[in-house]
């Protein structure tokens, strides 16, 4: 069965462009890459509100910090690795520091694509898989990472209308849709995707697909998985994933990312202190990742043991020991 | 916002004195940097800056973004005496729980930026320049960025971008003090160019040697060098950025670290320490003890005053003194109000006008007209009721207002009540009249009882003494408590008036160190005068302080 296969950064442009009409306050940045984060549609329709600063990833996010100071929703675009990757500093100090009162940090939403090791053919030096752990342990920031485009053009709406930094990760590739049109997004709710009572599935990004796979694959042996998009990582859900352990014994989670502070060390920080069962993680094992043509991504990620037949081998043995 | 010369000169006094408040009561802090940036955050603030206090967050205030945050106490200091909040908090400075955080923080009222992670503020203010952009707002926003922080690649990343942008909105004040926190900056990074040899106490005064600013012309800025511990050179040269249209402006202020305090000036370790407590009150000693000189050019040639002005500009006097004489109070005609305004266009350094003439209530405004920066009227001359209508018209127009005494006259008691308000009160150490006169020698002991008298009285001015004064008794001047200097022959009517003045001031700077060794044995006795002078380790201070404390046996 083919999938139908939708870009994120396509989903994202056009979003701004519909929030830029309601929105005045709105201003995207760039930093030479505009036309790859698809948000030259936002500038191409509102010039005034749109800057691209050139290849300054320390000055895009600073400015779009001046600029949130000033009461913008200022949204800051570029690749994943040279913004959390090359702009901790600017991001902690300018973005996420700054508070008044009730309103912690500025209204700065960090929106990056290629994310991951899903970039390809760039090679390790461009795949960012440090960016949860990294955005992650700064106060104040949050993380989501979109499953597809529909959560990507809901998330993009739910964001601009939700004060603080916010950290949003989108990936390089085409992905299937895992969800529907109608599909309610809250920050700090997962989203069950389908339910099962064997084994709990936490994924985010293009790993919920592979999470559904995998939880159909095992449903043919007789295993009911329970698979969550965590897209919120930060907020995490955790009454969501209390629940989870409690009724399914066992945790797999699965993401693009170092194995290390990612979605995986999340939901065990979550577990091990509210109901612990044991988790199997899924990601990078901390290491870097390397070149692969657009067509050989999914061998890609087999060698990093990031797929549905990982996911699979995992459940089993999470299951083994499950509580 | 609005302020004159004087009453900036005033408040940047006294945030300086909180600096050491503060920072003493932290034990930590950066007075350095707070200091070289003081008389350019006084004129932003005093002068230029549309705030509200009461409403902290108005919108069409203007911005003041320290991109150089560790000099925060200096910023703190300056909001205190700008009324955003009591100035005994500074004393809360890096306290648990204050708002004063060891960097500038939004919770504290007027703080706009957190700054301290360097070279982020540029770009930060570019951002709130954009917004004003995109809104139609008219505020400006003025950031203050450090020599040291202008090693970090983000300041010219954002210098790019300011200019892709035209922001005419705003303007940039480089703190460039030379000093960064492991040595000299062109040492560490040259932003002029490599310092070579030991020669560094000399190096900032060179003029030819900066090039900071072409680096930032080739930005496409505007670019103006200054003096920054110039107040009449501040206010010039931002009133100028305020005209620019369609690029940043960006203003090189060449400063001294650790200004107005001896022992800090250009001295590295005073980057980021805090002084000791029993050092505090001989700092803030020694931050009473600023000293002017005001050189008179009516003791040059009649014919040709423009010539004595632009002397007095070269040899870097602090203020140009203008004896009026009408022919009636004194003797003797010297110009009026139309020469002073033919003189203004010269130079923008502030003009003293001294009117030894009748009626001045009559005549003052005329002489606020033509540009005086300060004006001082004859007690001889006026009662309560001229006085305080002369009071009236400087006050309204931002003048500066002074009071002379004859040598016969005392203070009189109708002039209490205006002693709060006086930015200067002249002694006259001779007749008025005529210029080469003879220091009258009972005027110290006069000054003396005066400047007594007017510390009970609530003065926050200047003395100025007027009236034969030269090298041979400017010290003792200083000691009796003057803090201006007006020199006629001496410094006028010498054939190099620079030399001369530099030369008054080593006179009046041994008599300051003088009085700061008495007051550090009085205070703590040999011990005390020791610890003071070892802290005096840049350039012959240290010689000198020990000599001096030698002749009065301290040691």
């Amino acid at each position: 069965m083919m999938v139908e296969l939708k870009d994120m950064r396509t989903a994202y442009g056009q979003t701004l462009i519909d929030i830029g009409e309601e929105n005045p306050n709105v201003v995207v940045l760039g930093a030479d890459t505009t036309d790859s984060l698809k948000t030259i549609g936002f500038g191409k329709r509102f010039p005034n509100r749109f800057f691209n600063v050139g290849i300054a990833e320390a000055n895009l996010v600073s400015i779009a910090a001046g600029l949130a100071n000033e009461g913008k929703v200022a949204f800051a675009s570029t690749y994943a690795i040279f913004l959390p990757g090359r702009c901790v500093d600017q991001i902690r100090n300018a973005i996420a520091y700054p508070s008044r009162g009730d309103k912690k940090g500025l209204d700065v939403k960090m929106v990056v694509s290629h994310g991951g090791l899903t970039v390809g053919a760039d090679g390790g030096s461009h795949q960012q898989i440090e960016d949860i752990a990294i955005m992650r342990a700064i106060p104040n920031v949050k993380v989501l990472i979109p499953a597809d485009s529909i959560a990507v053009s809901k998330l993009t709406w739910i964001i601009s209308q939700t004060y603080g930094p916010i950290y949003m990760r989108m990936a390089r590739p085409k992905t299937p849709l895992v969800h529907q049109e109608s599909q309610d997004f809250k920050i700090g709710k997962g989203i069950i995707v389908c339910d099962g009572s064997d084994c709990t599935i936490a994924a985010c990004g293009i790993t919920v697909k592979m999470a559904i796979d995998a939880a159909e694959s095992l449903k043919q042996e007789g295993t009911s998985c329970r698979v969550i998009d965590l897209f919120s990582v930060k907020p995490i859900d955790s009454i969501l994933l209390e629940k989870a352990a409690r009724e399914t014994g066992c945790i797999v989670t699965c993401e693009e990312h170092n194995i290390m502070g990612g979605l995986g060390s999340a939901v065990a920080e979550v577990v091990s202190e509210s109901y612990p069962v044991p988790i199997k993680r899924i990601g990078v094992q901390d290491k870097f990742g390397e070149s692969a043509r657009d067509n050989e991504i999914p061998l890609l990620l087999k060698k990093f043991n990031i797929s549905s037949v990982n996911i699979v081998e995992k459940v089993k043995e999470a299951r083994s020991v499950a509580r | 916002m609005g302020l004159n010369y004087y009453q900036i000169k005033k408040n940047v006094r006294k945030a300086r004195k909180l600096v050491i408040k503060g920072t003493t009561a932290a034990g930590s802090g950066h007075p350095g940097g707070s200091f070289s940036m003081a008389e350019i955050i006084g004129c932003i603030l005093y002068k230029f800056l549309k705030y509200d206090p009461k409403n902290p967050l108005w919108e069409d205030r203007d911005r003041l973004v320290l991109s150089k945050g560790h000099a925060s106490p200096g910023l703190f200091s300056n909001l205190a005496v700008a009324g955003y909040f009591d100035e005994s908090e500074v004393e809360d400075l890096r306290k648990l729980g204050s708002r004063l955080q060891g960097h500038p923080d939004l919770r504290c009222p007027g703080v706009e930026f957190c700054g301290g992670s360097l070279g982020i503020g540029l770009s930060f203010s570019i951002g709130g320049a954009l917004a004003a952009k995109i809104d139609g707002k008219k505020h400006h926003i003025f950031t203050i960025i450090g020599d040291g922080e202008s090693n970090e690649g983000q300041v010219w990343e954002a210098a790019m971008t300011a200019s892709k942008y035209k922001l005419d909105n705003l303007t940039v004040i480089l703190d460039r003090n030379f000093i960064q926190q492991d040595s000299y900056t062109e040492r560490i990074m040259p932003l002029d160019e490599e310092l070579i040899g030991d020669d560094i106490s000399e190096m900032w005064k060179d003029a030819g040697r900066w090039k900071v600013g072409d680096k930032w012309r080739s930005f496409g800025w505007n670019v103006t060098e200054i003096d920054g511990h110039r107040i009449e050179q501040i206010i010039s040269a931002i009133d100028s950025t305020l005209q620019t249209k369609g690029t940043p402006s960006m203003i090189v202020a060449r400063t001294i670290k650790g200004k107005a305090v001896e022992h800090m000036e250009d001295n590295p370790k005073w980057h980021g320490v805090a002084p000791k407590p029993e050092i505090a009150p001989l700092i803030d000693l020694e931050l009473d003890c600023q000293f002017m000189i005001a050189p008179s050019i009516i003791a040059g040639d009649m014919t040709n005053l423009e010539t004595e002005v632009r002397k007095a500009v070269h040899g870097r006097a602090d203020y140009i003194h203008l004896d009026v004489m009408d022919g009636v109070f004194v003797p003797n005609t010297t110009f009026d109000h139309t020469k002073i305004k033919e003189l203004r266009p010269i130079t923008e350094i502030p003009f003293d006008a001294h009117l030894m003439i009748n009626e001045p209530v009559k005549h003052v405004q005329n002489y606020v007209d033509a540009g005086s920066d300060i004006i001082t009227v004859h007690a001889e001359v006026c009662n309560e009721s001229s006085f305080g209508e002369i009071r009236d018209i400087l006050k309204s127009n931002k003048v500066g207002l002074g009071l002379a005494l004859n040598p016969q006259t005392d203070l009189p008691s109708w002039s209490y009540k205006f002693i709060p308000e006086l930015d200067q009160l002249i002694v006259m150490s001779v007749v008025p009249g005529k210029s080469g006169q003879k220091y009258i020698e009972t005027t110290h002991e006069k000054t003396r009882k005066l400047a007594k008298t007017l510390s009970d009285k609530k003065f926050e001015g200047f003395i100025e003494a007027d009236g034969g004064v030269d090298l041979s008794n400017a010290g003792a001047c200083f000691s009796d408590g003057a803090r201006v200097f007006v020199g006629g022959s001496a410094i006028i009517g010498q054939p190099d008036v620079r030399n001369t003045i530099s030369n008054f001031r080593k006179k009046i700077l041994h008599a300051r160190r003088k009085l700061l060794i008495n007051k550090a044995y009085e205070l703590g006795g040999t011990d005390l005068v020791n610890k003071w002078i070892d802290l005096h380790i840049i350039g012959e201070k240290k010689n000198e302080l020990i000599q001096i404390a030698k002749e009065a046996s301290y040691v």
